[in-house]
């Protein structure tokens, strides 16, 4: 079988919290060897929130961690001591990749910077992910995922008809940021393919979050206004919500693009006449009715399951889809069939379901062949088989707690 | 002129609105060379979308079209008819990638079938993005931005908190399937383009939205399966503050993660004296009695002004965030001073600023050759460079093919 597309690429990975490891997790849904650099003296704080199972915590037991970091090896390193920098350095003259997500000028402090990083390996990409970017007069502002979803403008834009403004999530901020990070380093190894450059890539999280809203962004440039918060209406289809199902909290979202389809929604709901209507027979009527259209809508749903409607609704090709919960997901018959689950023994948490690769290539298929590390687990691995020391020398180094 | 990154990659994208059109915006955007493909007479659905310039639909000024579309040259053809699938073979010969998100129960009907296509082009990496993959129960459903936007979770976790049994999960804003979709897409496709340099050799790529999407389902997946549990909207946040929050003259997001951004809040707010209460002693009581500790907060942030609160924090390394309208975002010295913001002139819309790219490369900048394509707008340069001549190329026009 073919090997994945970015086996024999090393990634220095020297991110926490979110962002940066979802971004990484992705060049090793890749195939690329990932190695996090991590230290007990500075624990991520994925390894340090719950869920743990049985409620028994952790640093390996963490499912968040364990979920954002499948793929992944793990070196501890003090990188407070010179000597942690030190291998830090070395790792990195052997790597293809650094990503990182401290704020801005973290790295630089601790002798990391990418002047220094660069000139121990030529053609190395380093990507920097922060909250504001690395230029600018905010540069030195912090921020988490949440707040640049807030600061981005989104939250301006969502919430429900004439409420408050309102989040995205917990953390949209966070993946979105990661992701657009992946995006730039891969544009950057391309490059490298072609010419044998390397390059520094300083990656704003704010404005990866302002790059998803052109409908309120261009509002603004040409007409000077933007979008009322209108719920989950939207200007062009009606009904277009989430309406209530039977059960507790259960819900279904529906949307209806056209007239036809609306025709179709009325037959499969049992109510012809409905069609007929002319307050509701064109998009700008039902727009025009649409806290009645709702309301009607909803007392065919809230008699029935969410699949049910979903069922009934789709046969008839109208889009419908049960708004999934956390085990919804989980027991979602259509992606297990696909073989999106991964369920890989993990020495602490066992055999559990965790998410896979939202992609299968032909050719090179792309898998997770690890479950996420154990906390330091691969230090011996890397410092003998990457970089070359002895045996004496670890255990030396381990003595000196600059494994850690 | 600075190298672009992407320079000398050829794509075909076809299909509508978001996410095709994102992810091969992204490449174009870094310099590859884009030929997006619409059908004839109405052309993408993005075009019917706005904003519009004074509110008046026109298929070339929709300002979602504008943005999702730069840097890209356009063409017309009928994927339908036989004769649109012959000149489709002709690019394909020519493309690095085909990126589409056709719905699978139209792409035989539109002649995209990989195995054909990769006998003309073994070299040729093809993404289908679809809402729920190639494969499984599900894979015809159809399918809009808000009902994906379900199915991967997402919806159910945002909403009104606590007391708001009464309201339905919450889309946010936009597009946001669509643009995770593209993102993620691009991510799968420059991955198979790397792998392509070694050997040459193309392949299929089934993507899945819905599980695109579920993978960033937070929380959620994780609690059911570490600890059997629901997350949703109603539920409380596992710390505080972390919250928005009405100033006199806007809103503002309190986020104090650690115990010393808390410390310096306490100080800015001049240390009142219930902050010593043990209800609130650290991140995880404050989170349990959230519902006094908001009263109080909220009481002392109503006469406040956002930006000012933003900017003190910000000084004591308390990472608040306002909430930005896009005013603020087009005026914020911060973004100007990246350059995120760029004015773009197109010959029909006319000249308005566009978000760019949110990274800076340093060997392979950002860099703007053309702004969005009008319907049709290079047919003839396109045509002609698969050996096309005009009259063919007219007479095809007339049929409605091109």
């Amino acid at each position: 079988m073919s090997k994945p597309p970015l086996h024999g690429i090393r990634v220095a990975d020297f991110c926490w919290a979110w962002a940066g490891p979802y971004g990484a997790l992705q060049l090793a849904h890749l195939g690329a060897e990932v190695i996090r650099i991590e230290s007990a003296t500075r624990l991520c704080p994925s390894r340090q929130i719950p869920p743990w199972p049985d409620e028994q915590r952790g640093v390996n037991r963490a499912g968040y961690f364990n979920q954002y970091n499948q793929g992944k090896r793990s070196l501890t390193l003090d990188l407070k001591k010179p000597e942690g920098i030190a291998i830090a350095k070395q790792l990195v003259a052997k790597s293809d990749i650094v990503i990182e997500n401290f704020a801005a000028g973290i790295m630089d402090k601790m002798g990391l910077g990418a002047a220094v990083l660069r000139s121990l390996k030529p053609d190395l990409i380093m990507i920097a992910l922060s909250g504001y970017g690395a230029t600018g007069p905010e540069k030195d502002y912090v921020s988490y995922g949440p707040p640049q979803v807030v600061l981005s403008g989104m939250s301006s834009l969502t919430g429900y008809q004439g409420g408050p403004p309102m989040q995205a999530g917990f953390s949209y901020g966070d993946p979105n940021g990661g992701v657009h990070g992946t995006f730039a380093v891969l544009c950057a190894l391309l490059h490298r393919a072609k010419t044998g450059e390397g390059q520094y890539i300083d990656l704003s999280q704010r404005e990866a979050c302002a790059m998803l809203l052109p409908e309120g962004v261009m509002d603004y440039t040409m007409n000077g206004t933007q979008p009322p918060r209108m719920g989950n209406r939207d200007p062009y289809m009606a009904p277009h919500g989430v309406f209530r199902c039977r059960g507790d909290d259960r819900w279904v979202s529906i949307a209806v693009r056209n007239d036809e389809e609306w025709r179709g929604m009325c037959a499969a709901m049992g109510q012809a006449e409905l069609a007929a209507a002319s307050r509701f027979a064109t998009l700008a009527a039902r727009k025009e009715n649409e806290d009645v259209l709702e309301q009607l809508v909803t007392a065919w749903t809230r008699e029935r399951s969410a699949e049910e409607v979903t069922r009934c609704l789709q046969q008839t090709g109208v889009p419908a889809y049960p708004s999934l919960d956390g085990k919804d997901i989980l027991a979602n018959p259509h992606v297990a069939a696909r073989g999106f689950f991964v369920e890989l023994a993990h020495p602490e948490v066992g055999t559990r379901r965790h998410l896979g690769i939202p992609w299968k290539m032909s050719r090179t298929p792309c898998e997770v062949h690890r479950p996420a590390p154990c906390l330091g687990q691969d230090t011996d691995y890397v410092l003998e088989e990457i970089l070359g020391l002895s045996r004496e020398q670890v255990t030396s180094l381990k003595e000196r707690k600059v494994l850690v | 002129m600075p190298a672009r990154a992407l320079e000398g990659f050829r794509i075909i994208e076809c299909g509508e609105m978001v996410s095709a059109a994102y992810a091969a915006k992204l490449m174009a955007d870094m310099g590859a060379e884009v030929i997006k493909i619409e059908e004839p007479a109405s052309g993408d659905a993005a075009r019917q979308r706005g904003p519009f310039p004074g509110k008046l639909p026109h298929p070339e000024k929709s300002g979602l079209f504008l943005y999702l579309n730069t840097n890209k040259r356009g063409i017309t053809l009928n994927l339908e008819d036989r004769r649109g699938q012959e000149i489709f073979a002709r690019l394909i010969t020519q493309a690095d990638l085909l990126i589409h998100n056709y719905h699978p129960t139209r792409m035989p009907a539109l002649g995209l079938e990989y195995e054909r296509l990769a006998r003309l082009n073994p070299s040729l990496v093809m993404t289908s993005i679809t809402p729920f993959g190639l494969s499984g129960p599900h894979k015809d459903y159809q399918a809009t931005d808000l009902t994906l936007w379900n199915a991967g979770g997402l919806c159910y976790l945002n909403g009104g908190g606590p007391g708001s049994e009464h309201l339905p999960p919450l889309k946010p804003f936009g597009q946001q399937a669509g643009f995770q979709a593209g993102v993620h897409a691009a991510v799968a496709s420059l991955g198979a383009l790397f792998a392509r340099v070694a050997d040459g050799l193309g392949q299929h790529i089934d993507f899945s939205v819905q599980e695109c999407l579920m993978g960033m389902a937070e929380f959620a997946p994780v609690v059911a399966s570490y600890a059997g549990l629901v997350v949703s909207r109603l539920g409380t946040k596992p710390l505080q503050p972390l919250d928005l929050m009405e100033c006199k003259d806007g809103w503002i997001f309190l986020c104090c993660v650690e115990e010393h951004q808390w410390r310096a809040f306490v100080e800015i707010m001049d240390s009142p004296q219930w902050a010593e209460e043990p209800l609130f002693a650290d991140r995880l009581k404050r989170a349990e009695n959230w519902d006094a500790l908001k009263l109080l907060l909220q009481e002392w942030v109503t006469d406040q002004s956002a930006d000012e609160l933003y900017r003190r924090a910000q000084a004591r390394r308390i990472p608040f965030a306002p909430v930005s309208t896009m005013g603020d975002l087009l005026s914020s010295e911060h973004l100007k001073a990246r350059g995120f913001f760029a004015e773009i002139v197109h010959p029909v819309a006319g000249t308005f600023a566009y978000p760019t790219v949110p990274y800076q490369f340093s060997a392979t900048p950002w860099t703007l050759r053309r702004p969005a394509p009008c319907l049709g707008q290079h047919n003839a340069e396109v045509y002609g460079g698969v050996g096309m001549r005009a009259q063919e190329v007219e007479h095809l026009k007339q049929a409605g093919i091109i």
